[in-house]
């Protein structure tokens, strides 16, 4: 754990037996960078000031809920993502969306591929939270690995194709590299999360696209 | 012509974790284009139907988020310059807005006064101690 998360974890300890120096610990400790978040797409400092505060609010009536092993900082960020979109849907600058594309879309909603369709495969949060946790443990061991060995060409590259969304062409492009090199940098990484989910014995269905290139 | 947005800016538009640049314009293309609404909501359906994809996960948990501490030491140009660039890269290409957020308040605090800050903060305090300890 890191020095900044023993920080957090006593913090939440001391806030849930009620202890209000700890909560102004924990404001003066989280308040800035999630003014900073909201304001970016507000511009108007006393209405990014109230979602913040309705945040605030938010955190602690979620408090009960909370899982200590997730970071305090997502955590936080999350509940004030949510708060912005309410304050961003309220003044109309958010277009709502639907839960679903609905019975005529044909089934839209599943990812590109062959796979079977995604409500067969609905199954409990117990479930859904283990299979994140195993993908997330994966991700940040690769990570951390490339950014050891100073292999930032590679982290960039899977950062650019997975977190972005680029085509091959625009990461080989905007990283000075070959297509080839691209391919098989994200061959090699979905292999190790392939075989992270075989070994763990979770269900491929539910990570469609680690299998795309392989139907 | 309207941008071609990917299935990965997509699912962080609905996190609302784009730069804010980058939210206004998806916003003005759904205005304009009800095939982006439905790809929206097949993003929310897939979700409800418990799919996963490495871009979200990796998204939710800031897998590749540098420190708070080294984004400080990227303020103060003390970090290795291969450390540096991957910052630059992570805030600026990838365009974390977590991460700018962390950064504009590592800036602030040498820009605002205390005074306003402390008012803020005593603000924030007022309006919600009150809700300490309850549904404990």
């Amino acid at each position: 754990m890191s020095a900044s998360s023993e920080v957090d974890s006593l913090l939440i300890q001391r806030i849930r037996g009620g202890d209000s120096d700890a909560w102004g610990e924990l404001i003066v400790r989280y308040e800035g960078r999630l003014l900073a978040f909201v304001e970016s797409r507000v511009r108007n400092r006393a209405s990014s000031e109230d979602i913040v505060q309705e945040a605030f609010i938010g955190f602690l009536n979620s408090l009960p809920n909370f899982d200590g092993r997730r970071p305090l900082e997502s955590y936080l960020f999350s509940i004030c993502a949510y708060k912005l979109t309410d304050h961003l849907r309220r003044e109309g600058r958010r277009p709502a969306v639907p839960l679903s594309a609905g019975s005529d879309s044909g089934g839209s909603w599943d990812l590109p591929g062959n796979q079977r369709a995604a409500s067969s495969i609905a199954r409990s949060g117990e479930r859904r939270r283990l299979e994140e946790r195993a993908i997330t443990e994966a991700i940040q061991e690769q990570i951390d690995r490339w950014k050891e060995r100073g292999d930032w060409t590679k982290l960039k590259c899977i950062e650019l194709l997975f977190v972005r969304g680029w085509a091959n062409k625009d990461v080989a492009s905007r990283l000075d590299i070959s297509e080839q090199q691209v391919a098989n940098f994200k061959f090699d990484f979905l292999a190790r999360m392939r075989n992270i989910i075989r070994k763990q014995g979770l269900s491929e269905d539910v990570f469609p696209e680690l299998y795309e290139e392989e139907s | 012509m309207p941008r071609d947005f990917s299935e990965a800016e997509l699912e962080a538009y609905l996190d609302e974790a784009l730069t804010s640049d980058e939210m206004s314009d998806i916003e003005a293309a759904l205005r304009a284009d009800p095939q982006l609404t439905r790809r929206l909501a097949a993003i929310n359906g897939r979700r409800d139907a418990g799919l996963h994809t490495l871009g979200e996960i990796w998204r939710r948990h800031r897998a590749s988020c540098p420190s708070r501490e080294q984004l400080g030491s990227y303020l103060l140009g003390a970090v290795h310059n291969d450390v540096a660039d991957y910052i630059d890269f992570h805030l600026k290409t990838v365009g974390c807005r977590f991460c700018q957020a962390g950064l504009a308040d590592l800036k602030s605090r040498h820009e605002e006064s205390q005074e306003t800050v402390d008012m803020r903060r005593r603000k924030y305090y007022d309006s919600s101690a009150g809700y300490l300890n309850r549904g404990e």
